[in-house]
């Protein structure tokens, strides 16, 4: 009985060591088979705080951003030069008013807001109101502390504009919704969805080249006149800082 | 002091009116539309003192209301004029809770005919652009001022009601 039991537990199979080494085995073949993605894949995750390309991007968008700062910078001093040399409508940056948003109607009937700069402070009525993005409205009343803006989507505001790509004017309303409209007095004007609009140089009202919007749809439907509804860059309901521009005519 | 303020508390309210027209809180607007904070005020007013009372207090508001917004050529004078008087000559319901639905059936029917009488204007303005690019934005307030003024009037009102009858007896 004891002599059965020694040669049972003698046999290999029976010893744990070997099952180990036979799973190491294993395992090795598998990694051998997948060609190491394992240990690869592994090596992603523990890498990847050390990484060149992670540094290095952060280089290039770093000095692309300097370049296109400096090209934009130079772009303003030709414009600023070259209209003065035509005697065009001009706007300095010198003369812009920061202006924080404390009364806002976005939706609705009526589409405003309230800043907290008022004549107090030297805005005019008519002044040019910017936020992140591009044109929001014109200030439309001013009190001595407060100045109220027309927003682009109110059915009041109505705005000469021009379409970067074709070169035409054309006029934005508000429509009481989020996109207004653009109404270009011409069936044949050259308008697609996509087209950039900014404000008309040839308007009174408005510094030039202030971005306003992309053309989100065409209706053709008049038989005299292009309708077009306009997604707005600058986000009225969420801004918060705005810039006000003082108009030199 | 404690005496008058508890006189005056429907002036009091009322003052506060174009500040939280101004405030505009969004976070209780729904599809970026306020409820029609002038008629949870006109309405408990009206009812307790009387249509010519509504009624003037309506072209108050309404000349309050107007000089905050920068639309000259459109006025919330005639819905809240027109909705004073109509709230005049509503009595209140012995029932609590069926008073308490119908401010808000009211409030929501006032709210209509404001946002219909306003949209009108809008519409005749632009008329002659034949612009009816307005109509269904027009159309969407009016729906969801309706909605929130509805849903809101009963909390209100009825409190309103509550304190302008007390301050009253008092």
């Amino acid at each position: 009985m004891l002599n059965i039991r020694r040669i049972s537990s003698g046999r290999w199979w029976h010893k744990k060591k070997i099952w180990i080494f036979f799973g190491i085995f294993l395992f090795l073949v598998f990694v051998r088979i997948s060609k190491g993605s394992l240990y690869k894949d592994f090596f992603y995750f523990i890498s990847r705080p050390f990484w060149p390309g992670q540094f290095q991007k952060e280089v290039i968008l770093k000095s692309t951003n300097q370049e296109s700062l400096i090209r934009l910078n130079l772009l303003n001093k030709d414009n600023i030069r070259l209209r003065e040399i035509l005697s065009l409508q001009q706007s300095s940056n010198n003369d812009n008013i920061s202006a924080a948003v404390i009364s806002r109607k976005t939706g609705g009937w009526w589409r405003q807001i309230t800043l907290n700069k008022g004549s107090n402070h030297g805005v005019e009525i008519g002044s040019t109101v910017t936020g992140p993005g591009g044109l929001l409205g014109r200030v439309n009343n001013t009190s001595f502390f407060t100045s109220s803006v027309t927003l682009l989507t109110s059915p009041e505001s109505k705005l000469g504009v021009w379409v970067d790509r074709s070169q035409i004017n054309g006029l934005l309303v508000g429509s009481g919704d989020d996109h207004p409209s653009l109404i270009l007095y011409s069936k044949k004007a050259d308008i697609k969805v996509g087209d950039f609009v900014s404000s008309s140089p040839a308007s009174s009202l408005l510094p030039p080249n202030i971005p306003i919007g992309i053309v989100k749809s065409i209706d053709e439907t008049s038989q005299s006149k292009k309708t077009a509804k306009i997604s707005l860059l600058a986000k009225p309901h969420l801004i918060d800082w705005v810039q006000i521009l003082k108009l030199n005519i | 002091m404690n005496k008058f303020f508890t006189k005056k508390l429907s002036i009091i309210v009322f003052i506060f009116i174009p500040i939280i027209f101004l405030w505009h809180p969004n976070w209780l607007g729904f599809l970026g539309v306020q409820p029609y904070w002038p008629l949870f005020w006109l309405l408990p007013w009206a009812m307790i003192n009387g249509s010519i009372n509504g009624l003037v207090f309506g072209l108050f508001l309404g000349l309050i209301l107007d000089s905050l917004t920068l639309d000259n050529n459109f006025s919330q004078i005639p819905g809240l004029i027109f909705c004073g008087f109509l709230f005049g000559r509503i009595k209140s319901h012995s029932d609590i809770l069926v008073g308490h639905f119908r401010y808000g059936l009211i409030c929501s029917f006032g709210s209509f005919l404001c946002g219909t009488l306003y949209l009108a204007q809008i519409l005749f303005r632009n008329f002659s652009d034949g612009n009816f690019l307005m109509f269904i934005p027009g159309v969407k307030n009016i729906l969801a001022e309706v909605f929130l003024t509805g849903l809101f009037a009963p909390f209100i009102c009825s409190q309103l009601i509550r304190m302008f009858k007390f301050s009253r007896r008092n």
